[in-house]
């Protein structure tokens, strides 16, 4: 009953049934209740992934053999096209998509921090969207988000991972146009859409060429009766013999494209400018799908696709420095805003560079800091997102850190909460941010270490950027909640604590955030259980294939030190790796820079808000400030660069068509005309004329019939 | 069963002269006609078998002569897995155009109902008709009622844009028919014996049998291409479809837009693929680039429109583009979602257009900028714009992603690796463009919504008094059928594919051998494999040559998803791009190894392939 199978239909379906009944009985009859099937649906949800994780760990351990433990469900066969004789050999082989879930640690993973976060923003959405004329509408978008969300991280093909990247985009793009009436929202929506879709242009390139590179798009392999009938593109014959992976260029292009897929979903440069306008959505929308769960896809994607990276460093390398350098712009546009929901979006494209620079790092010991950043994020950005939107209920709809400031005594569970939040974004010991972080740092460490000079420059970004995150959100925090108490007219005076079933979430995720991380790293739990995924058990414990692959080029191998595939231990703590020294000069390192952070906050906009000041106006006049308050212009550039032209285009083909092309179709149809007009002369009605040309006629005729 | 499709050409033809009287009643008996038609289609499709390249429904009887006579001309109608298709979305969206005009048209009602219900039989039997003739009749038959539909019904410039579709029409399709002549004269010069035939099947079979030589071919495909681009339409010969559409009233522009269309992809698959490979083989590179560039022209042309109906006439130049494209790209993949895309285009923009009628018959404009907001007014006008335009961006789940992403499949087409250099580079660099195309399809359609439906509310003054409802019970069970059918595709689209593959195969056979002949005869032929043949070559001699990737293969099981064929890419070309090594290749191939074997395990070049025909003779190219 309870077995895998089971699990992974039941953990989709659910939140799809309650979001089509939601849909369905809409406002007539749930009315005020339409929150009941969602929220009922998730909970189970929630349970039955909990129990998945237990199963999967179960799997794991009785596991015998492969790499890593995954088990799939083929539910039905979606499209099949092409021969069908599978013993012949044709041009185009069988196209077949089957409708196929996996589980191993990284889908349980993902399945019980979406369900989880997902319930509590749900629950969260009941107070905060309370009398909202499509309260039903919402909760429909949410279940159906969770669904397609679900979906994604369970399947087990390419072709459906893009069906599901574009629905959970669908459900991005009807939630932040949720209020459709506002022009902003409805034109937010719109970027959002359309920036994902040059995102999935190269997805879906990427997913053709692995068509054409592979003839298949299943990650895993087709097992009928005990024999391995076609080899996944990530199962495990491939995995056991790295040499089937198509490097050189095939391979990077292929990444390359994927990770410009990535690069949209997951808002990284250049494709990261439509995170910060999707704020205009509810602020549990902004905390579900814009920080915890939806954008988190690319990391995702990047993750499940390791082997693919592995053989390709330029793309591996690609990946760090698309991270680090998003890192470094979104931290350094968020230390200007106004906004403290863009703030927390800027942050959000900063620490999801964060995660892309650690798989960029290719070892196991980086995709497990990834992922483990990605938990420990999903806690404490969904968490400060709630309290904004917390804060944001107060005052009435006002958003803007320049209008209130001093809510300490007015909120002070949102207050305590999103201090907690940012103390766990910062970085700071014992909150989880601070473990995930100082993983990455390690990873990247470990890398530079070995001699990679690229990641010597990385490591040192990665190490600004956790100062600058520090100090960006504690102006934040000290902005909102310090100084002398204002308030926005827009609050109405009566500005007070929002009601508990708002304020239980945000208990609940503060508590993630303090206790995760320490939890997760001292058991060595996740690191073990993620360890256990086929992609990630690859890289560890892989049999040496660089080698192979260097027979092969000898310019394509990597100049490292040490091979990230030659090393056995296997599923140990990371921070074994290095000697404890280094590790804990990082974590030193790390902090110091953490509480430098918040310390010049503190300095500058509570102690001695003068110098800040003063600061600011020296940083006018060099043009900094303007820079990136206007997001280093970035829209602008899009705008004047691609947009503007491509509508200059589609104007003069608009007038081509109409003065040219109809044109010459009008002068064609003035053919007739033209040649009855030279015509007419003839028909003049004169008898005689008519006479002569008979006799004429009749002349060459003859003449003709005599020769 | 004969009877039943008989039936259902029957009763759109009954109810045509039936029709009169008062308005009410005409409407009522026209709805009839229309849903009677519409259940034994759906009887046909129901019964339709899966898997087998079945003909349903035939009825044949002597016409003009018979088989002794000079000339057979047949009446002679029958259902294969290409035309079930399109004569149930011609049966289905009849019945939207009599309920999309139910209210707006008060003038001449019953002339009105029996021109779409001549109208509604001649499309019908255009895809019924198994004989030449029969279905030139029916072809011509379909322009008459449309004709007088627009400049009766139409707006302002009706006059105009119905001479313009019907003069650009006809001259077209007298030139197909004169190629459609040539080729049953040919057939009968060449057949010998026996009276002159007309029959499809029978040509089709005789042809692939004895095909025509190459260059009578290609002047009878420039032939037929004249009428069928025009139909389709491909860019450059659009330009009648935004006028007719836009004056056309709006149960013409659905089923123009959602029925019309296709006949001219429709005779290409008919006709130009299985009677004149060779041709459609040779033209093929422009063909496939005349397509891009109507998705991509199309695409520019909706974005800088201001009227509602001309943005979506333009949507569907962008959309019968995809539909060529996969037509043309003659394999198994780019066909079935050539259909599907028809399906689908037909559901969609035949939804949108009835859309945009109903917003003109609440606010008397198609003008973008007059409207805004319209969600909070008309919220279910909304939810179906919403589900028409996702399906028409090709939204996952709707029928439009089945289209475009088998469609695009196709055109990154393995086997294409190892067709000669130049070619490959322009397949390669035309797939890239098409898929540009679904993003810029994904801007101007959303702009359009937002424009439309969200943001801060716009109506125009003055001209309503009270503010228009939303829409009625008739409209709903308008669009809902559309909605659903499109879902349905889209969430299940083997129940489609399933039925159409094998006819499909089966009419693409013959030129998928040619260009397979021309590119890589190395490998079991498509018409082996048709007729189940075994590989007359060992397995393994894949495209390109995964043999020459340097690890010896083991094998796995005999799976054509196996990693064999992958392309030897050494490191450091972008031959992924480039169709692996052909650009080395053709050095090596064309000096020593012709019609040898290509080496074992040759490190980082492709493989020598053979590009000779079997029968001697080398082709370069498909312009060789």
């Amino acid at each position: 009953m309870f077995d895998i199978p089971a699990l992974l239909i039941v953990i989709p379906g659910l939140p799809l049934a309650a979001a089509v009944a939601t849909a369905a009985l809409g406002r007539p009859v749930l009315g005020p209740r339409s929150h009941v099937p969602v929220v009922l649906a998730l909970a189970v949800s929630l349970a039955a992934s909990l129990l998945l994780v237990e199963r999967v760990g179960q799997g794991c351990r009785s596991a015998e053999g492969g790499i890593g433990f995954e088990r799939t469900v083929a539910l039905w066969s979606w499209a099949e096209v092409g021969p069908e004789d599978a013993a012949v050999e044709s041009a185009s082989p069988a196209f077949r998509v089957d409708v196929t879930l996996r589980a191993d640690p990284l889908t349980a993973i993902m399945l019980a921090f979406v369900t989880f976060i997902a319930l509590l923003v749900a629950v969260y959405s009941i107070g905060y969207m309370h009398g909202d004329r499509g309260y039903w509408r919402f909760f429909s978008y949410l279940g159906l988000f969770v669904f397609s969300m679900t979906m994604l991280v369970s399947v087990s093909n390419f072709l459906l991972l893009y069906v599901f990247w574009e629905a959970v985009g669908l459900c991005s793009y009807l939630l932040i146009g949720f209020w459709y009436e506002r022009p902003a929202a409805a034109a937010a929506g719109k970027k959002a859409f359309l920036v994902n879709r040059v995102g999935d242009f190269g997805f879906a390139l990427g997913v053709f060429l692995l068509w054409t590179t592979y003839g298949t798009l299943d990650f895993h392999d087709t097992v009928t009766a005990g024999q391995v009938t076609g080899v996944g593109i990530l199962g495990q014959t491939v995995l056991a013999d790295p040499a089937r992976l198509v490097g050189g260029a095939t391979g990077t292009a292929i990444c390359l494209l994927l990770l410009l897929g990535a690069c949209g979903k997951s808002a990284q440069f250049p494709l990261h400018v439509w995170l910060p306008d999707a704020m205009e959505g509810p602020s549990p929308v902004s905390a579900l799908i814009h920080a915890a769960t939806m954008v988190t896809a690319g990391v995702y994607l990047v993750a499940r696709c390791m082997p693919l990276w592995a053989v390709s460093t330029g793309a591996q390398h690609a990946v760090a420095v698309v991270g680090a350098f998003t890192a470094l712009l979104a931290a350094l546009i968020a230390i200007t805003q106004n906004d403290l929901k863009r703030i927390l979006a800027y942050s959000t494209i900063s620490q999801l560079g964060y995660m892309f620079l650690a798989l960029g790092a290719g070892t196991m010991l980086g995709v497990t800091a990834g992922m483990f950043h990605l938990v420990t994020h999903a806690f404490f950005k969904a968490l400060l997102f709630l309290a904004a939107g917390s804060v944001m209920h107060a005052m009435g709809g006002v958003i803007d850190i320049r209008r209130f400031g001093g809510l300490r005594r007015r909120l002070p569970v949102t207050f305590w909460t999103f201090l907690v939040g940012a103390l766990a974004l910062a970085g700071v010991f014992p909150f989880a941010g601070f473990w995930s972080k100082d993983a990455i740092l390690v990873a990247l460490h470990e890398q530079a270490g070995a001699g990679q000079r690229l990641f010597l420059t990385l490591y040192l970004v990665a190490l600004a950027v956790a100062g600058l995150t520090a100090f960006y959100t504690f102006r934040a925090v000290f902005r909102t909640f310090f100084g002398p108490e204002r308030l926005p007219d827009e609050a109405g005076g009566h500005a007070h604590e929002s009601p508990r079933v708002m304020t239980g979430p945000l208990l609940v995720l503060a508590a993630c955030a303090v206790l995760a991380g320490g939890v997760f790293e001292l058991t060595h739990g996740f690191a073990n259980f993620l360890h256990k995924t086929p992609s990630v058990a690859f890289l560890g414990d892989g049999p040496d294939f660089r080698a192979t692959k260097m027979g092969l080029s000898p310019s394509d191998a990597p100049a490292r030190g040490r091979s990230p595939f030659s090393r056995s231990e296997k599923g140990t703590v990371p921070a074994s790796h290095e000697s404890a020294a280094s590790h804990l000069a990082v974590a030193v390192l790390g902090t110091t820079l953490a509480l430098g952070g918040i310390a010049l906050a503190a300095v500058l906009y509570v102690f001695s808000p003068a110098l800040g000041r003063r600061l600011a106006q020296v940083m006018k006049t060099l043009g900094l400030y303007q820079l990136s308050r206007d997001r280093f212009l970035f829209d602008e550039i899009y705008q004047w660069l691609l947009a503007r032209p491509a509508a200059g285009l589609a104007w003069l083909c608009h007038w081509c068509d109409r003065n040219v092309v109809d044109r010459l179709v009008d002068w064609c149809g003035l053919a007739p005309v033209v040649v009855g007009a030279a015509l007419r002369p003839l028909q003049n009605g004169l008898v005689q004329y008519y006479a002569l040309a008979m006799v004429l006629g009749l002349l060459a005729l003859f003449g003709a019939l005599m020769m | 069963m004969p009877s039943l499709l008989v039936l259902a050409l029957l009763v759109p033809l009954a109810g045509a002269f039936w029709v009169a009287g008062p308005r009410g009643y005409a409407r009522a008996v026209a709805l009839g006609a229309a849903l009677a038609t519409l259940a034994v289609a759906c009887a046909l499709v129901a019964q339709f078998p899966a898997g087998e390249d079945a003909e349903v429904a035939v009825f044949d009887a002597a016409w003009l002569g018979g088989e002794h006579g000079p000339v057979d001309v047949r009446l002679s109608v029958g259902l294969d897995g290409l035309s079930l298709w399109l004569f149930g979305l011609t049966a289905l969206l009849s019945v939207v155009a009599v309920l999309v005009g139910w209210d707006a048209i008060d003038q001449q009602a019953p002339l009105y109902y029996r021109l779409l219900l001549l109208l509604e039989t001649g499309m019908l039997g255009v895809f019924a008709a198994r004989d030449i003739i029969l279905f030139y009749i029916f072809f011509e038959f379909t322009l008459i009622p449309l004709f007088s539909l627009i400049g009766i019904w139409g707006s302002q410039q009706r006059r105009l844009a119905a001479v313009k579709f019907f003069l650009f029409t006809l001259v077209g399709s007298v030139l197909s028919f004169l190629g459609l002549l040539a080729i049953v004269l040919w057939d009968h010069q060449h057949a010998g014996t026996g009276a002159m035939t007309f029959s499809i099947a029978a040509l089709t079979e005789r042809l692939a049998a004895a095909p025509m030589p190459p260059h009578v071919q290609l002047w009878v495909f420039l032939a037929l291409f004249a009428g069928l681009a025009v139909k389709v339409p491909m860019v450059p010969l659009h330009t009648w479809l935004p006028l007719a559409h836009v004056e056309a009233p709006a149960a013409g522009s659905v089923l123009l837009a959602g029925v019309l269309l296709k006949i001219g992809a429709y005779g290409f698959l008919r006709f130009a693929v299985p009677m004149l490979p060779a041709a459609v083989v040779t033209c093929m590179p422009w063909l496939l680039s005349l397509s891009v560039a109507g998705i991509l022209y199309g695409a520019l042309v909706a974005l800088a429109q201001s009227d509602m109906k001309r943005l979506v006439a333009y949507s569907s130049v962008s959309h019968m583009g995809f539909c060529t494209l996969g037509l043309f790209a003659l394999n198994p993949l780019g066909t079935q979602g050539a259909v599907v895309q028809m399906i689908h285009h037909g559901l969609a923009t035949g939804g949108l257009f009835a859309l945009v009628g109903m917003l003109h018959e609440r606010y008397h404009t198609r003008s973008i900028a007059e409207l805004g907001g319209l969600a909070r007014r008309l919220p279910w006008a909304a939810f179906f714009m919403l589900v028409m335009t996702l399906s028409s961006i090709g939204l996952p789940g709707l029928g439009g992603f089945v289209g475009e992403f088998l469609i695009l499949l196709g055109m990154f087409d393995r086997g294409w690796a190892a067709a000669p250099g130049p070619w490959i580079v322009l397949y390669r660099i035309l797939a890239v463009l098409a898929v540009a195309g679904v993003v810029l399809g994904a801007w101007y359609m959303l702009w359009l919504v937002e424009r439309v439906f969200f943001g801060l509310l716009r109506e125009p003054r003055g001209r309503a008094a009270a503010p228009p409802r939303d829409l009625n019970v008739r409209e709903i069970a308008c669009l809902a059928p559309l909605a659903v059918v499109t879902l349905w595709l889209g969430l299940a689209p083997r129940f489609f594919l399933d039925r159409m593959s094998p006819t499909l195969d089966r009419l693409t056979v013959e030129a998928r051998q040619t260009l397979h002949d021309r590119t890589a005869p190395m490998v079991t032929s498509p018409r082996a494999l048709r007729e189940g043949e075994a590989p007359a070559e060992p397995i393994g001699q894949g495209f390109c040559g995964a043999d020459s990737w340097s690890r010896p293969r083991e094998s796995i099981g005999a799976s054509p998803r196996d990693f064999r064929g992958i392309c030897p890419v050494s490191n450091g070309t972008c031959g992924w791009f480039l169709g692996a090594d052909i650009l080395k290749a053709p050095g090596e191939t064309e000096s020593g190894s012709a019609g040898t074997q290509p080496d074992e395990g040759y490190p980082g070049s492709g493989a020598p392939m053979a590009r000779q025909a079997p029968d001697g003779v080398r082709h370069q190219g498909p312009f060789s």
